[in-house]
């Protein structure tokens, strides 16, 4: 009831807009709107995780030789990279809340930081692919003993599906790639934040609500990537 | 600045140390996963041990993103309706994977290139292989799953 009263002293230094009860109506709908955007990026890659259930389900053992050019270290640094940005990014709306300035634009910073570092280790991870040639398309994987090593060939044979080996590059570099978009998109979207935050624009330092918009798609993209480490990286062998 | 604290009750301020521990909780559970991924797992019941393996991962998985969307993304705290649209979009998810069961199901699939031939539709009553002797696959444009 007080932020009512506070809205009509000095409405233009108040958080409040003008439709909303109290400010928790406000806070509860700017979070119900940005989990109806969430939810729809959940059913975007959910799509995403379903085609690769049902490959990998019909080709199990090409999908575990093909893994098997990923560097289970390179993912699992990536993964912490990304849970140590998510808890900067949470520290950072926690500094928003109580207001501390200095301390918001200094974590969400690390957050680029650890942002950034994911996408170099992604390059790298990248590069080693497309040095041999396992990007879907003509000429995928034309020197099959470079690309998957000796294991992938039996009594000399190849034992390896290449249309299916290729499947699981297509998927592994259009759902990495997408979330790497997603990564991309965070933090020009942090960037956008933080030059709110350096130049004391009132619609960040009054209210928390838009830094923890920010870092609620932030955390949904640490979401994504924990399920996608397991599912690449971590895959059983067929036994 | 009566505003800001007046207000200041209507969110919930969550400790640095709950943050803190959460993270160290989610860097463990990645080391588990890890871990677990390099043994081969033993069968239990009619799971093969691939697929324990495949279930270890993904309940850690699960276990992950319930801490970060709980207690990172603060649903533990937020209201009835913010809670009723987190589960929307899981819930959608979980309608999609259904699919599967009728994927799952189904004994015959089609022959590559069934579209183009104008008997490739195949009839809704498929005939089951143990009362009726095996069909020639090739005549129904269908073949039999392995």
């Amino acid at each position: 009831m007080s932020a009512i009263t506070n809205t009509s002293d000095h409405g233009h230094d108040s958080a409040l807009h003008h439709q909303f009860e109290d400010i928790g109506q406000q806070n509860d709908s700017y979070i119900v709107g940005m989990w109806v955007f969430l939810s729809t990026e959940v059913m975007f890659f959910g799509a995403l995780f379903f085609i690769y259930t049902l490959y990998r389900w019909n080709y199990q053992l090409d999908f575990y030789i093909a893994h098997e050019h990923l560097d289970v270290k390179l993912g699992a640094i990536n993964t912490s990279v990304l849970l140590f940005s998510s808890f900067t990014m949470v520290m950072a709306v926690q500094s928003a809340q109580l207001k501390r300035r200095l301390h918001v634009i200094g974590y969400l910073l690390t957050t680029i930081v650890c942002a950034c570092t994911f996408l170099v280790i992604k390059y790298f991870e990248y590069s080693s692919k497309i040095a041999d040639h396992l990007y879907p398309g003509a000429g995928f994987a034309t020197d099959a003993h470079a690309a998957f090593g000796a294991h992938a060939f039996e009594a000399g044979k190849l034992a390896v599906n290449m249309n299916h080996a290729q499947l699981f590059y297509a998927l592994y570099f259009g759902m990495t790639g997408l979330h790497a978009v997603h990564i991309i998109a965070g933090i020009l979207v942090i960037l956008a934040l933080i030059r709110l935050w350096v130049i004391r624009a009132k619609s960040v330092t009054l209210d928390y609500i838009p830094t923890e918009m920010v870092g609620l798609y932030w955390h949904f993209v640490d979401l994504v990537w924990i399920f996608l480490f397991p599912l690449f990286y971590l895959m059983p062998k067929p036994h | 600045m009566a505003s800001q604290t007046s207000h200041s009750h209507e969110h919930h301020i969550v400790p640095t140390s709950t943050y803190l521990l959460t993270l160290i909780l989610l860097v463990l559970l990645m080391l588990a996963t890890v871990w677990a991924a390099s043994f081969n797992l033993p069968a239990i019941g009619p799971f093969s041990g691939t697929v324990v393996n495949q279930m270890v991962a993904l309940i850690i998985a699960t276990a992950k993103a319930l801490l970060v969307i709980m207690v990172f993304m603060g649903v533990r705290w937020s209201s009835t309706l913010a809670k009723l649209w987190v589960a929307s979009g899981f819930v959608t998810l979980i309608l999609l994977f259904g699919i599967l069961g009728d994927y799952t199901t189904r004994h015959y699939e089609h022959q590559h290139g069934w579209e183009a031939r104008p008997d490739g539709s195949l009839p809704r009553s498929t005939p089951d292989e143990e009362v009726v002797p095996p069909i020639n696959a090739n005549d129904l444009n269908v073949k039999i799953r392995q």
